[in-house]
């Protein structure tokens, strides 16, 4: 059997009950450390499953994850991820490819940002599209996430950035070589989302005479460290944002769409 | 002397070899004073290499500063108003000698560019050959101005004993043949005016550079011109074409009849003829007689010479070379003032009306600085190099800031651009350099303390808006490789240190670390790489190393559309691209080359020219998204896909994915050639950050590489023109010679007023290793060849099927490269839907 285990947000103990009891009896358990990162580290949570853990990165995920399913034919192999398995998007592909070698596959279930960003006070039901916010390269800088917000505040909705992370991915330079160079882990702030959002306004400002649904004044939810016992939130406009400094990762971003009375009160527990 | 830019002549020498270059070049020198007349001739005082005077062989351009004075009556001639700064006789000619193998004409290409005129030599026996052809079109392509000079007559007179009438038809053919090629290039309607050479305007000369002697026609016009009492333009036209004289009724006419001759033979060919019989044949009497009338006086010391020793003297005293050439040069060839104004618009690769290129066009010593770095010239302190160039706006000085730009800056960008100060300018004088404190527009010098920013070439401003100027366009390529290895591992480093040393020195060898660690050396042709390992043993990294046989550069290419629609997913699974491969045109590839199709034009315009000479789509056409490899090169990526949302923000990605894929084809790693890449559709995940370049970019590399492998892929390989010269004997053995070697001759002709053929055949580079040493042993030593490269040819036979050739070939190579032997796997880059 091959299980897909979600083990939360915050710390060791967030993992659920069922899913504890599957990783002791498992044969084999993978860390999967590229979607997303706990804020305690691969030993502490070695030393409370009371077991070893391997480390899968991408390119073991996306790659080489044969080798990982073939053995789950016949024993008991368990694939962490940090969050839900299924808000992090590649791991729809990692069950598909299960099903099709036959592999017999069990998912189970956690908390993700997705519906963790509640602690903000803002109703999930009035989220619109997810989107990511990547780190800009040189010659690469694409702002179509940036439509996806407007379009989501103009009917109203608020809208969750995911924001980038790097964990062990390849320098542009080596991504055109047969050996890779790896850059060193970068994890994007608030205050780096909010400025990136901002130059994105500032050029659509000058391509347009209209008044942009999102711009510097609109306002937005810093939040780092969900479901962590560090977590905080912030309350403030967007040009704001550039300037707070909510510590270590991981953080999210949120725009406001427009604001129910309770929301409004919540909000103001963060300014 | 500098600041009188009209007073500036640029200028190259430029021939085929052994057309007897740099010993003209001598003529020139000896009458700047800079070394004894005697000697010229011998000297090769440009030659400044100790291998370049033990082979008699040109390796490297090297560039002189000289002073002339023109004489008023000369002045006359010189009609433009910017050809001459008023009141001053002095000329400052900057004389670049560049070698005439063909191996080295990459030096050719970089002399060009600074300068505004070249002398294209030409050895009247064996008249206009393959390299003549070569730089005379690229001088022309650079705008440059010829004038001709017919070389070695003394060899025309003594060693073929040609009668004076055909030799003015070996004349005749040679100008025209000169014309013919000026012709083909450009048309007198063109910016740079009237560009035919005539010998009855005095832009041809004549004589013997290893003798020291040289006329044009207005030399012997003027000695007439009394005598006729007719006016000296006049007389030059007279003296030309199909002018006869009849000496009994003193009357011209324009065919030959029974008692007249021609006017040239007359006049001209006659005296000299009569001086050369009666010197050679020992007739003292007459001798002494002629050398009166001529009004030749002998020093006294040369008074008891005899035979081709008195010859010599008298001739160089009756008709010294330098003043011919000079008067050739201050005449017909440009200024910079005049020259600069039809050249800014190639020479300048931002908008042509901005100041630096205001500057350039009007040669403006106080606009900003615009600089070509065209070669790196070695110093005597081992490692360092000057930067040789053209200053075509403003003025360079010692100390100046200046904004130094690589080839691959681009403007508003941080790119290969540094801000140094220059430390010192210098002024080349052959094998000595001059400190100077400044240079103006329009001048060439070298600056000291810039080599380290730039790799070979570069442009230097003080202008912060300026664009790059354009890069030189070789007319070879480096096809012919060797791997290099240190005996001793431990001199690695040095190797390392030597090869970055070659690089800069050469403006054409590519130095290469290949991924699985080798060091690769590049160059045009066998000459050519023995002359860089000599270098890079002895100058550069001082190591004794170990070479590889030479093996030459392949190119992969498709012989026909992909046979499905290929399909490459992303890692993530969550991009799908769409592609298809397909064989470019017939010609395109070489279009694409010559830069008539480049990726800089406008994208309307190409797409017409596309559209009318290859039928492509114009729609498609319009979206051409790169060229590949390196930005430039001759494969095309196509987006035929509709309405694709996001498309453009995984363009960059895709772009760089087929430069790689371009640049390391999937059979052995070589460059492709010749294949349009389409993209039919594209599957995108609708989140940003997963269709990053980390998923698009390998993704593209496969879809390409299943795309090649469904498309009968092939191989091309290099192939030389190669021409021949022999006498008719040897005409058999030459044939044997190129049969083994998989070589065809397409043309053979008989050298007119000569016993000497000229044999053109096609050779592929892998086969001329050692082909001169053959030709020579099958032919007793009397064939010369010279190979050119040519074009691409498509290897017959399927590298996919392990009994053919190029299944051979991708293998060799592939071991080179360290790769797995066998077959890429198609399954391995195409995906299942």
């Amino acid at each position: 059997m091959f299980f897909i285990v979600g083990i939360g947000l915050g710390g060791v103990k967030d993992i659920t009950v069922k899913g504890l009891e599957v990783v002791k009896s498992a044969d084999e358990v993978y860390l999967e450390n590229y979607t997303s990162i706990l804020s305690v580290g691969k030993e502490s949570l070695e030393e409370y499953y009371g077991r070893e853990l391997k480390l899968a990165d991408r390119e073991f995920v996306e790659q080489g994850c044969e080798e990982m399913l073939e053995k789950g034919r016949n024993s008991d192999v368990v694939l962490l991820v940090v969050g839900d398995p299924f808000s992090a998007t590649t791991h729809t592909d990692l069950v598909l490819r299960a099903k099709k070698a036959g592999v017999d596959t069990q998912v189970i279930h956690n908390a993700s940002i997705l519906n963790a960003v509640g602690c903000c006070g803002l109703q999930l039901y009035s989220f619109g599209e997810t989107v990511s916010i990547p780190f800009w390269m040189d010659g690469w800088s694409p702002d179509s996430f940036y439509d996806k917000i407007c379009h989501n505040k103009e009917r109203g909705l608020h809208t969750l950035c995911l924001l980038d992370i790097k964990v062990k991915e390849p320098t542009p330079e080596s991504l055109t070589k047969k050996k890779k160079d790896y850059l060193p882990p970068l994890f994007m702030s608030v205050s780096d989302a909010a400025e990136q959002l901002m130059e994105i306004v500032k050029k659509r400002s000058i391509e347009t005479d209209q008044q942009l649904p999102v711009d510097g004044e609109t306002n937005c939810v810093g939040l780092a460290r969900v479901g962590s016992e560090t977590q905080q939130i912030i309350y403030c406009s967007l040009n704001e944002m550039k300037h707070k400094n909510l510590g270590e990762p991981l953080h999210s971003l949120v725009i406001i769409g427009d604001l129910h009375p309770l929301e409004e009160e919540f909000l103001a527990l963060y300014l | 002397m500098m600041d009188k830019k009209r007073n500036i002549r640029n200028m190259s020498v430029i021939a085929h070899v052994d057309h007897g270059k740099s010993t003209l070049t001598d003529s020139l020198v000896s009458k700047a004073g800079i070394i004894a007349s005697a000697k010229a001739g011998e000297t090769r005082f440009t030659d400044t290499r100790k291998d370049e005077q033990e082979r008699c062989i040109t390796i490297k351009s090297t560039a002189i500063s000289m002073y002339f004075e023109v004489e008023d009556k000369d002045l006359v001639f010189i009609t433009n108003p910017d050809q001459r700064e008023k009141g001053e006789k002095g000329f400052l000619i900057n004389l670049i000698d560049s070698p005439g193998h063909v191996d080295f004409s990459s030096e050719v290409t970089a002399a060009l560019r600074v300068t505004d005129g070249a002398l294209v030599v030409v050895d009247c026996v064996s008249g206009v050959c393959v390299q003549t052809e070569t730089v005379l079109r690229q001088a022309i392509a650079e705008r440059i101005k010829p004038v001709l000079f017919m070389n070695k007559m003394d060899r025309a007179l003594l060693e073929l004993q040609l009668d004076p009438e055909d030799l003015y038809q070996t004349f005749q053919r040679i100008v025209e043949n000169v014309n013919v090629i000026i012709a083909t290039y450009s048309d007198d309607s063109g910016p740079m005016g009237e560009v035919r050479v005539d010998p009855s305007k005095g832009s041809v000369g004549f004589g013997s550079g290893l003798h020291g002697w040289a006329f044009t026609l207005k030399q012997f016009a003027e000695m007439y011109a009394e005598k006729f009492k007719i006016d000296v333009v006049k007389l030059m036209n007279r003296l030309w074409g199909e002018n006869f004289f009849n000496a009994k009724t003193k009357k011209w006419a324009k065919q030959k009849e029974e008692d007249n001759k021609r006017s040239f033979v007359m006049y001209i060919l006659d005296p000299i003829y009569k001086i050369f019989d009666s010197i050679m044949n020992f007739k003292k009497e007459e001798a002494a007689n002629l050398l009166q009338k001529l009004g030749i006086e002998l020093k006294p010391e040369d008074r008891d010479k005899d035979g081709k020793q008195l010859l010599k003297v008298v001739m160089r005293t009756w008709l010294p070379a330098g003043e011919a050439l000079l008067q050739m040069i201050a005449i017909h060839l440009p200024s910079p003032v005049v020259a600069q104004k039809y050249r800014m618009e190639m020479l300048y690769e931002g908008p042509h009306d901005d100041e630096a290129a205001i500057g350039i066009k009007n040669c403006d010593p106080n606009a900003p600085l615009m600089m070509y770095i065209s070669k790196m010239v070695p110093t005597s302190d081992k490692g360092r190099f000057y930067a040789f160039g053209r200053v075509f706006s403003g003025k360079v000085s010692t100390g100046m800031k200046a904004r130094i730009m690589g080839p691959n800056f681009v403007p508003g960008k941080k790119e290969d651009l540094y801000e140094k100060a220059i430390q010192r300018t210098i002024l080349m004088m052959g094998r000595y350099v001059e400190a100077i404190e400044d240079v103006p527009s329009g001048n060439i010098c070298g600056l000291v303390g810039v080599d380290q920013f730039l790799v070979k070439t570069g442009t230097i401003t003080t202008y912060k808006d300026a664009h790059n100027m354009r890069v030189m366009k070789f007319s070879v390529s480096p096809v012919v490789r060797v791997a290099v290895e240190p005996k001793n591992p431990a001199d690695l480093p040095k190797l390392v240190e030597g090869l970055k040393r070659l690089a800069k020195s050469d403006p054409m060898v590519q130095c290469i670390i290949e991924e699985s660690g080798e060091h690769i050396i590049a160059g045009a042709g066998e000459l050519h790489l023995e002359i860089c390992l000599k270098d890079l043993e002895e100058d550069h990294a001082c190591i004794p190393l170990k070479k590889s046989d030479p093996v030459v550069s392949y190119r992969e290419t498709v012989s026909a559309e992909s046979d499905q629609m290929c399909l490459s997913k992303s890692p993530n699974k969550h991009n799908r691209l769409f592609m298809k491969a397909c064989p470019m045109p017939d010609g395109l590839a070489e279009d694409i080359d010559a830069g008539d199709v480049n990726p800089r034009d406008d994208f309307k315009v190409r797409a017409r020219y596309l559209a009318e000479k290859y039928e492509y789509d114009v729609s498609e056409a319009r979206k051409i998204w790169s060229f590949g490899p390196d930005g430039t090169g001759p494969n095309l990526l196509i987006d035929c896909t509709k309405g694709v949302q996001y498309l453009n923000e995984i363009k960059d990605s895709v772009v760089a994915g087929f430069q790689w894929a371009t640049k390391e084809g999937v059979l052995s790693e070589e460059n492709m050639r010749g294949v349009r890449f389409n993209i039919y559709d594209v599957t995108l995940h609708s989140d940003a950050i997963h269709r990053g370049g980390g998923q698009i970019i390998p993704t593209t590399r496969r879809c390409l590489y299943a795309c090649i492998l469904t498309s009968s892929p092939r191989l091309m390989e290099p192939v030389y023109l190669c021409e021949i010269q022999c006498p008719e004997v040897a005409v058999g053995g030459i044939y044997g010679v190129l049969n083994r070697r998989r070589g065809h001759v397409f043309e053979e002709m008989q050298v007119a007023g000569t016993p000497m053929f000229v044999v053109k055949a096609y050779l592929p580079v892998n086969e001329s290793f050692g082909f001169t040493a053959d030709l020579r042993s099958n032919t007793g030593g009397q064939a010369f060849p010279q190979c050119v490269f040519d074009h691409w040819q498509v290897l017959p036979g399927d590298p996919m099927e392990p009994s053919s050739k190029p299944y051979a070939i991708v293998q060799d190579t592939r071991k080179r490269k360290g790769l797995k032997d066998g077959l890429p796997d198609l399954t391995q880059y195409l995906d299942k839907l």
